[in-house]
């Protein structure tokens, strides 16, 4: 009964990833066999590593970003009375539910050279106006701004989740003994959501490491390649450039992250899996 | 002790009060796209030129909706999405609810470890997995004359390695849940395997099932980079990537018309969320509360 | 009898198919036996302009009995040069496309000989520019022919009445309609004076808007300007060249000019420089008229005071900016016949007037007996805005890249190099040797195989 499931995951997943291994060491009209010639192309490039310190960047700042606010928005809900929660659960979590490509351009028209709504404020206050996706640093704020609106929802829902699921009994027991707000946070519901944060935070790192929509919409890696993440730019010297094999070499960079977080993830499985 | 009460309360509304606060700023900033989309997609061409107010409509038109609504190209784009992401949740489902019961209750060999594998596939970003598919949709059209690239049911072949790994997790989870005692006694009542799945297993796990469903088709209708890879021309292409390369025409500006296209684009699982959204976050949390 | 009858009546299902779905069909579908067609054609910006040639390509499924497939694909986001470079790789797709400046020369080896066709065209519409020749022909053989919709060239558009108060510069006078330039003034319209111009007109708070970003606008502007000043990046044989005095001279005269230019003009694509126009923020714009089509669409007022005139001069002459399309048969066509005899029916002189009609002057043909048509003369407000846009004797179209071997320009071009040197060494705050270093170790990368 489980022969389908195998059957698309050896097909269409195992088989493209070993694939693309096998892509990266040919040479651009895939006739030849470089063995690491790519790689030490690559290596060679300024722009490669600028790619990779801003996929880093990128992917650990926006997780962070995310994990804070949805942390704290959790809470906010959590704090109101339980009849008005809903209501502003759902309206809290409509980032998450419109696709990405769709929203980020909405973002794109609000961040627009010519005609940016948010510019149109800061005029309105006296400030001057921000070159958004004009100058490479408020490119790449941009860039992490939107990919936070569009996950802390999710990490907020998360964690409005586990914290209806900490047992009130022991935040009376703390207060009892004399515990403040930030003691009860520290020890009782920080140690109860160990767990999901580390998971979730796990996650969302493997997603935004391999973001593709909302650079490539919001600023297609400009200026100057400045805002390039792998799956941006191994599109653009793959798809755009018809250079093949390098495209998959660079995806391939995207590799060592994935193992590390799903060593992780492995490790938590099998701990649940014993304690079951 | 009643001072300490009262002051306890006190601090209670306090938070309330400064937790409403806090809310009401993320509000904002959460719904500031979708909100300025709706604005925009309200104004006409002259009006947005015009570079007054963008946050507000001096003279709302209906004329964006009314051209997009009427452009075949775009209810192709539709038509396109739509057909591919039912299929792909008829996929999913046919897929993922056998192979979850199997690997819940049919203790086989590696049975285990493929439980595991499920849930790493979800791990493999379809960023890594664009390039070589590429290459080999390009080797099976030599080899038997198929044709793959550009054709918009390739997206029905393609999505479900993003949605049946998940969903077969959330759904092993659900089956898991269910007492083993169940089905012994079906068995017992000369029930086969497949009995036992639609008349106990797929009614008990209905919640996890529908949560499965909005979450494959959420993913399949948002899916953006593999129909900017594998489809080009104007009727093979679904809404994210129709919307993005067709509407936005280059030197003239239809922002208008994007944004209405965005916000239509948008509009179904908005409002499967508004309709089902108890069932989409319990999926979506059905791990978090085992945690 | 009743063949004509089905004829008639078939003829007229397929014009009323054609003028119903006219608006907005990607696709028209006729059902005939003569084969199949399927065409990628530009998708033009001037709103309107896809419909004459759907319309001529259906009168022709009609009178061929072929069945004909129009996709019309834009090149926002670089769509048509992904489509073509899926569509090579993939050895199957549309029969006939749309190919930009550099992708004949690309895909020369993937592409269908059409000497015989434009042996025929240039003996009916004139003979074609040297740059024509050189991006359209390979190995002898010409391997696609000069399309109409979409060639533009991408000179300044100016507003007259900012350019008067604050430049002090009459473009009316300069470049007047319907009569010769003006012989003194055109000869001082140099960059020198146009640097000049751009810091009167930034002071006065209505900056240029030359885009720097990665799209064609902003390449082709780069282009001209390079080409003007003599600086190649790559050779005709292929060595790098970027090293040179030419090339850090533009840089040089780069780092003067943008900070008269918005700041965010690293972030621009196609669409940005005519907001700024249109938006009414900008004095000029190096742009085709589709930001004047526009402004008379949805800001009449801006546009009734702009005017097309050529680019400034540059050391070695007036540079061009010019995106030429071309219709290229891919060799896996199984109905090459078919596609030759479409690739006739919409080169005439008839067909490429009503298509430059159509597009309100944006199209340029290629061929030098077409540059005299009515459209040009006659657009307005204001009369005669677009008469300096066709190109006149003395002036070099360009092309950027150029004289790079094809397969490096293209790169040079669809990678934005000279766009991205003029940014590392103004906004970046690099030297300008650092820039031309950064230049020279991504050419190398270019040249692999």
């Amino acid at each position: 009964m489980a022969l389908p499931l195998i059957l698309i995951i050896v097909l269409l997943v195992g088989y493209p990833a070993l694939f693309s291994i096998h892509m990266a060491t040919l040479n651009k009209s895939m006739e030849r066999f470089v063995g690491f010639e790519n790689f030490t192309f690559l290596f060679s490039r300024e722009t490669f590593w600028m790619v990779v310190r801003q996929s880093v960047v990128f992917a650990v700042t926006a997780v962070v970003f995310k994990a804070l606010i949805g942390f704290c928005v959790a809470h906010f809900v959590h704090n109101i009375p339980a009849k008005g929660q809903r209501k502003w659960r759902g309206m809290l979590l409509v980032p998450w539910v419109i696709p990405p490509a769709m929203s980020t351009l909405a973002w794109l028209w609000l961040f627009d050279p010519s005609y940016s709504a948010f510019n149109w404020i800061l005029e309105g206050v006296g400030i001057a106006p921000v070159n958004w996706l004009g100058d490479p640093n408020w490119a790449r704020f941009a860039v992490i701004l939107v990919n936070v609106w569009f996950g802390a929802p999710f990490f907020m829902i998360m964690y409005l989740a586990a914290l209806k699921s900490v047992p009130e009994q022991l935040y009376e027991a703390a207060a009892i003994d004399g515990a403040n707000w930030w003691q009860k946070l520290w020890y009782v519901t920080l140690p109860m959501m160990r767990n999901i944060i580390a998971i979730t935070v796990l996650f969302s790192l493997i997603v935004t490491f391999a973001n593709f929509d909302i650079v490539r919409v919001l600023t297609a890696g400009g200026p100057v390649d400045q805002t390039h993440v792998f799956a941006t730019w191994a599109f653009k010297l793959g798809i755009e450039s018809s250079d093949l094999p390098l495209g998959a070499a660079v995806s391939l960079f995207m590799f060592p992250i994935l193992a590390i977080a799903a060593i992780f993830i492995l490790r938590d499985i099998n701990q649940r899996g014993n304690e079951a | 002790m009643a001072v300490a009460r009262t002051s306890m309360k006190g601090d209670r509304r306090k938070a309330m009060i400064w937790s409403y606060v806090f809310l009401g700023m993320f509000v904002v900033f959460f719904l500031t796209p979708p909100v300025y989309m709706l604005i925009t997609s309200l104004k006409s061409n002259a009006e947005i030129s015009a570079a007054v107010s963008p946050w507000w409509i001096f003279a709302p038109t209906l004329e964006n909706y009314v051209e997009l609504l009427s452009s075949p190209t775009y209810l192709t784009f539709f038509r396109n999405s739509a057909l591919v992401s039912i299929l792909v949740v008829t996929i999913t489902m046919l897929v993922s609810i056998p192979a979850a019961f199997a690997l819940s209750r049919m203790k086989f060999w590696g049975s285990a470890t493929l439980a595991t594998g499920v849930f790493l596939t979800y791990l493999i970003p379809e960023t890594l997995l664009f390039i070589p598919l590429f290459k080999i949709f390009v080797f099976v059209h030599d080899l038997t004359g198929i044709e793959l690239i550009n054709r918009w049911w390739v997206l029905v072949i393609l999505y479900p390695t993003l949605t049946v790994p998940f969903c077969t997790w959330i759904m092993i989870g659900y089956f898991g849940s269910i007492p083993k005692e169940l089905d012994e006694a079906a068995l017992i009542d000369g029930a086969g395997y497949l009995q036992i799945l639609t008349k106990i297993f797929i009614p008990v796990a209905l919640p996890g099932i529908i949560a499965a469903t909005i979450f494959a088709f959420t993913v399949s209708w948002a899916q953006f980079l593999y129909p900017l890879a594998f489809t080009t021309s104007a009727d093979q292409l679904v809404l994210p990537v129709g919307i993005i390369t067709t509407l936005i025409r280059g030197d003239v500006f239809t922002w208008g018309q994007i944004m209405t296209g965005a916000l239509l684009g948008a509009a179904p699982p908005l409002i499967i969320y508004a309709f089902l959204m108890d069932y989409y976050i319990a999926g979506l949390t059905a791990g978090a509360t085992k945690g | 009898m009743a063949t004509r009858k089905f004829n008639r009546r078939r003829f007229l299902k397929a014009t009323a198919a054609a003028s119903t779905t006219a608006v907005f069909a990607p696709y028209i579908s006729t059902s005939h036996a003569a084969g199949k067609l399927e065409v990628g054609f530009w998708d033009h910006w001037v709103p309107g302009g896809n419909d004459v040639l759907t319309k001529m390509c259906n009168e022709w499924a009609a009178k061929e009995k072929v069945e004909i497939k129009i996709d019309y694909i834009p090149s926002q986001g670089n769509k048509n040069l992904l489509t073509i470079a899926a569509e090579s790789q993939a050895k199957s797709g549309h029969d006939m496309l749309a190919f930009p400046t550099w992708w004949p020369a690309d895909k020369a080896k993937e592409l269908e000989p059409v000497d015989d066709v434009m042996k025929d065209l240039i003996s009916a519409n004139g003979t074609v520019s040297p740059l024509m020749e050189y991006l359209g022909k390979h190995g002898g053989n010409w391997v696609a022919i000069p399309a109409t919709p979409g060639s533009q060239i991408k000179g300044p558009c100016g507003r007259i009445d900012l350019f008067k108060q604050h430049a002090g510069i009459d473009i009316q006078k300069m470049y007047p309609a319907g009569a010769p330039p003006d012989k003194a003034l055109s000869d001082s319209w140099t960059w020198d004076t146009f640097l000049v111009a751009a810091e009167k007109c930034h002071k006065a708070g209505s900056p240029f808007g030359i885009g720097l970003g990665g799209t064609t606008d902003s390449v082709d502007s780069m282009g001209a300007l390079f080409g003007s000043y003599g600086a190649e990046l790559v050779d005709a044989k292929g060595n790098i060249t970027v090293n040179s005095d030419a090339v850090k001279q533009v840089l040089e005269y780069m780092k003067k000019l943008v900070p008269f230019l918005p700041p965010d003009v690293f972030a621009w694509d196609d669409a940005s420089n005519n907001k700024w126009l249109v938006s009414g923020k900008g004095a000029l714009i190096m742009n085709p008229p589709s930001a004047w089509a526009v402004a008379k669409r949805d800001a009449v007022k801006v546009a009734e005071q702009l005017w097309t005139f050529p680019t400034p001069r540059g050391p070695k002459g007036r540079y061009q900016p010019y995106l030429p399309f071309f219709w290229g048969i891919w060799k896996f066509s199984k109905n090459k016949s078919a596609a030759k005899s479409l690739m006739r029916h919409i080169s005439t002189r008839s067909a490429v007037e009503k298509m430059v009609a159509a597009s309100q002057g944006y199209d340029i043909p290629a061929f030098s007996k077409l540059n005299d048509f009515k459209t040009w003369a006659e657009e307005g407000p204001p009369k005669g805005t677009l008469y300096n846009y066709p190109p006149k004797p003395g002036q070099i179209l360009s092309i950027s890249a150029f004289p790079a071997p094809p397969k490096i320009a293209a790169q040079i071009y669809t990678q934005a190099i000279t766009t991205k040197m003029v940014a590392k060494c103004t906004q970046g705050g690099e030297s300008i040797d650092k820039a031309i270093a950064w230049a020279a170790s991504e050419l190398q990368g270019f040249m692999r195989s």
